[in-house]
Parts: C-alpha cells; sequence; structure tokens
C-alpha cells in the first residue's frame, strides 16, 4: 500500500536523532512544535547538553528544559524555526488491533521504519498504575524516544522500551499532558526495590530528597506504587519513612515537593 | 489515500474487540498467565501445554471478573486443554472461508493487567492433516508468521473478520507459532466432554520395517507386550505384519494412521506372514495407559 510510504516519509520528517554529548550513542526524539520543542524520553536526555540532528542532516545543539524520569519523558530546545512537527493523535481512542508504524534510529539506522499492530493498552507490573502502550513493532536500541503512529501518521506515543519482545510506548495524550503542565512532582532519586522498600541509589543534588536530608544508601520503607500515589496525590509535603543504617529504628522525614528548581 | 490504510486499521481493531469477547486471561502457572477462548457456552479452550496444576486454576472473563474455573480434560498430543467456567457470554465465532497462505491473522489475547491483547502477521503456510511430534494429529497444519508473546499461547487465531482459526501454540513446532484447526479443537473439545480425555489406541507390539523377498514392505514384530490386544490375538515374535484395517503398512506412521481411526475397543483385521504364510488375525484396539 503506497500510502504507509507516504505517512512514514512525513513522519521521518518529524523525527530527529538525539545524542548526548560524551558519548556517541544516542535515542530518538520527535518535533513537538516548528519552534524547536522535541519530546524524547528522559533515559535519552541524561546530560544537560545535548545534540539533535535532524532528518535533512542540520545538526543543532539542545538544551533539556524540562524532565519527568516517572514517565520517561523529557522536553529538548533547539534554536530552529519552521521545523515540521508531528501531529499528534488522541491515545484514548486507541484499541488493540489497530495498524501503527514506529520510526526510530535502532542500532544507528536513521530513519527507520517498522510497522506492526497495537498489542495492549494498560498498566505494566511493577510500574506504577500509568498506562502503556504495548505494540508488536520491532524496537532496538536508539528508537527510544521517536513516535509511534496510527494508520494516519499521528503520533499516538513515545517509543520508550522493549518488554519481553513488545514495544513499549508513553502514550500521546501523557505527553501532551508533560508538555502543557510540565513534570509531575518526583523526589529526585535513582531507586531499587531492596528486601523491604526501595533503597535510594542517587539523588540529584537539588531534588525534593535531597533538599530533606535523605542519601545514598537509605531505604524508604514503601513500594513503588506506595510512592507514585503518594507523589500523584497532590499534596506538598510527603512524610516518608526510612531505614539509615541501623535496620531496628525506623526513621522519618518530611519532603517538601514543590516547585522545582529545573535544570536550566 | 489516508483511507484504505485507516479503514484497514479500524476493521483489524473491529475484529479484535469481536473475537476478544470470548477471550479469557487462563491462569495456571507461575508468572505468566496464558490466554483461553470461549469455544461454546461455559467451555474454555486454551493450550495444554501452559496448563502447569490442575486445581485453584482461575480465569479473567471477557468482563474483567475473577472466576474459579476446572479442568474437564487435556490431550497434550494435539496440545488442547478444556477448562469449564461459569459465563454466559457468546462463544468465538467461527471462520466459515478456506485459509490460504498469506492471509492476514491475528492472534487474540487476555491478561489480567490490561485486558484484550492481540498481534498480527500471515499465515505461512497451510498443509493437510499433520502428526504432531507429541504424537496428536491435527486435521491441517497451519503455520503462523506472527510473533507468539509469552501468555498468547492458548488466544484464538482469527482472521481480519475477528473469526476463529483455531488456538493459537507455541509448543508444536520450533521454528513458528501454529494454529490448531477448530476442526481438530472440536473434536478434541468433544472427546474430553464425553470421555474426560482423548484415549489413544494401541496393540502392545514393538515392530521394525523390513523389506520382504518379494520387495514389498511389512514390519516385523520384535516384541509383544504380554496380555496385551495384540497377544490376546494370537500374534506372536517374528510375525510380519503387512496390512491392518485393509490398508497395507509400511511404517509405524501408517499404524498411527490406522489406530487414529479406529477408536479403543474396535476390533481390526491384521494381515501377516507367518513363515512365508498369509494369515488373518482380528485385534482388538487397547487403550495406552497414560503417562503421569
Amino acid at each position: 500500500m503506497q500510502a504507509f510510504g507516504a505517512f512514514a516519509e512525513r513522519l521521518r520528517r518529524s523525527t530527529v536523532q538525539v545524542f548526548s554529548h560524551k558519548e556517541r550513542g544516542g535515542g530518538s526524539g520527535v518535533i513537538w512544535n516548528s519552534d524547536g520543542l522535541i519530546l524524547t524520553n528522559s533515559h535519552v536526555a541524561r546530560s544537560a547538553e545535548m545534540q539533535v540532528e535532524l532528518w535533512d542532516g542540520r545538526r543543532f545543539p539542545a538544551r533539556v528544559s524540562s524532565r519527568d524520569p516517572r514517565r520517561d519523558l523529557a522536553e529538548l530546545r533547539i534554536s530552529a524555526s519552521s521545523l515540521e512537527p508531528a501531529s499528534p493523535g488522541d491515545s484514548s481512542t486507541l484499541r488493540p488491533g489497530e495498524l501503527v508504524m514506529a520510526i526510530g534510529n535502532p542500532l544507528g539506522f536513521a530513519g527507520a521504519l517498522s510497522t506492526g499492530v497495537v498489542h495492549s493498552i494498560g498498566a505494566l507490573p511493577g510500574m506504577g498504575r500509568q498506562s502503556w502502550i504495548r505494540a508488536n513493532v520491532r524496537l532496538a536500541p536508539g528508537n527510544s524516544g521517536g513516535p509511534l503512529a496510527d494508520a494516519r501518521g499521528r503520533v499516538i506515543g513515545i517509543n520508550t522500551a522493549i518488554v519481553n519482545g513488545l514495544g513499549v510506548a508513553v502514550p500521546s495524550n501523557t505527553a501532551s499532558a508533560f508538555v502543557s503542565r510540565g513534570p509531575r512532582p518526583a523526589l529526585g532519586v535513582t531507586l531499587r526495590p531492596a528486601r523491604i522498600g526501595l533503597e535510594i541509589l542517587d539523588l540529584e543534588p537539588q531534588g525534593a530528597a535531597a533538599r530533606a536530608s535523605l542519601r545514598t544508601g537509605d531505604i524508604l520503607l514503601m513500594s513503588f506504587d506506595d510512592l507514585s500515589d503518594a507523589l500523584d496525590s497532590g499534596r506538598d509535603v510527603l512524610r516518608l519513612q526510612f531505614f539509615r543504617g541501623d535496620r531496628t529504628r525506623v526513621r522519618e522525614t518530611f519532603v517538601r515537593l514543590g516547585a522545582r528548581a529545573e535544570a536550566a | 489515500m489516508t483511507n484504505e490504510l485507516a479503514a484497514l486499521s479500524q476493521e483489524l481493531a473491529a475484529a479484535v474487540e469481536r473475537a476478544g469477547r470470548a477471550v479469557a486471561a487462563v491462569h495456571a502457572r507461575t508468572r505468566f498467565s496464558s490466554s483461553g477462548v470461549f469455544w461454546r457456552p461455559g467451555i474454555i479452550v486454551t493450550a495444554e501445554h501452559t496448563i502447569r496444576r490442575e486445581e485453584e486454576i482461575t480465569v479473567t472473563l471477557p468482563d474483567g471478573r475473577n472466576v474459579p474455573a476446572t479442568l474437564a480434560g487435556s490431550d497434550p498430543g494435539t496440545d488442547v486443554a478444556v477448562l469449564k467456567a461459569d459465563w454466559s457470554g457468546d462463544p468465538a465465532p467461527r471462520a466459515s472461508t478456506a485459509l490460504v497462505p498469506g492471509n492476514l491473522a491475528l492472534t487474540i489475547g487476555r491478561s489480567q493487567d490490561s485486558g484484550v491483547n492481540a498481534t498480527m502477521g500471515i499465515v505461512s503456510a497451510v498443509s493437510g492433516s499433520w502428526r504432531t511430534w507429541r504424537g496428536g494429529r491435527l486435521d491441517q497444519y497451519i503455520r503462523l508468521d506472527l510473533t507468539l508473546y509469552p501468555g498468547s499461547s492458548g488466544g484464538v487465531v482469527v482472521n481480519t473478520a475477528g473469526e476463529a482459526i483455531g488456538i493459537a501454540t507455541s509448543a508444536l513446532s520450533r521454528i513458528a507459532g501454529l494454529a490448531i484447526p477448530a476442526s481438530t479443537v472440536d473434536r478434541v473439545v468433544d472427546e474430553i466432554l464425553t470421555r474426560g480425555r482423548v484415549a489413544k489406541g494401541y496393540l502392545g507390539l514393538g515392530l521394525q520395517p523390513v523389506v520382504l523377498p518379494d520387495h514389498h514392505k511389512g514390519l516385523i514384530v520384535l516384541s509383544l507386550e504380554p496380555e496385551g490386544p495384540a497377544a490376546k490375538a494370537g500374534v506372536v515374535i517374528g510375525d510380519i505384519l503387512v496390512s491392518l484395517a485393509g490398508s497395507p503398512v509400511e511404517d509405524t506412521d501408517d499404524i498411527q494412521t490406522v489406530l487414529e481411526s479406529h477408536p479403543v475397543g474396535q476390533t481390526v483385521q491384521a494381515g501377516l506372514l507367518r513363515g512365508g504364510a498369509a494369515h488373518q488375525l482380528a485385534i482388538t484396539v487397547g487403550e495406552r495407559a497414560r503417562r503421569s
């Protein structure tokens, strides 16, 4: 069918390659508006200074203007205008079985297309209550941050991960909410499930957890889903219980979420 | 140009929705659930290899409720298991058109967390009756070129109208997923519901193919199950079996083919050579003991 090729070509012009300054390995991104707003995964935009390459080969330095690690989304800004933005679709009307296509830079092949159907839509075990799109499209490292589009070429998701061979994407409505309302509250920590609770592996220097004097190695006494719910509850201050070293004494701290000092 | 593709997309989603109304998630193993389909009212068919326990099986119904299910029986040979669950919804609609290689096919499953799921590909090969490595017989060999994810096995394979072609299984072939044909599923379901199991016929003979002096082929009896069906009929070691139920037999597959059409308890005429002379014996087909 000719249409697939035509849609893919248009989508390719709205898809970029994203490189972090240090290493060459990168991911993909989607041009969200014509004035240089680019959406990608938070795990792709690791450093504050990034590079973006357009489909026509032009390369721009990019600044990470916002980041939401829990939804794995990040916003990049480049100094360019008259870009060709992708047209977002409504991910809430998506049904299993619909045709989808993914464009990205898997394993360094720029602008590669893969196609398939929506496999399912819903929560992923152990990833909180938010909804994800799963699709039977073949993805590879480098597809991350690139678009997943429907049969009309409208972007309905941002490709994020591969789980049991299935492509997993952040729904476009979640991405739109991130662009219009900014990141959801976050602790600013990297966590790993421990035997009980969640161990803090790393803290952002000015993150909410760091400001509440939590440290690397502390163990938060809650599950990942509990933490997600607490962060999404709308409260400004969370009371967190944790262990520090001594596993017989439960400690407590108050974390003020509020306005986050974004990496500028 | 748009709309051919968008129309196909909507047609596929509608097929998934239609067939998905009869698809359940089956919880009968640890980690991943599998899928099953309401084949008849209150009767779920799934892939036998995904059933790892006989008790405490639950299913997630098309309406999202979790209910207990009981195992009515299973047939490892065709990888079909039959469950009973209390649900009044309609069973999956059946495909009536003939299948050819290249037809689009979808496998539809269900999981408790995210509901209906679908994968798409094509039918890559269709051929006649085929014996599985597990010893069962499928009425057709239907090979699928689509990805079966963990949890897809036991789901229903449908055409673009959402009509059932068969049941998806990854356990019958090393190279591809297969669809257990609808007619085979019907036969196995009938047998399990009437008898609780699929009985396998057996003669109690150890046989080896041999070439006869006249260049015909036969099967020489090397061993005999004492008190087995053949022994009771008077077969002795050294006899050469040349026909069974009127058809010539040249290898052990021929024996299996005859046994598939002669249920346990039926009597078959065996033609054999003993000391160069032709004999006819009537053997009553016995039932092979089930491995536990």
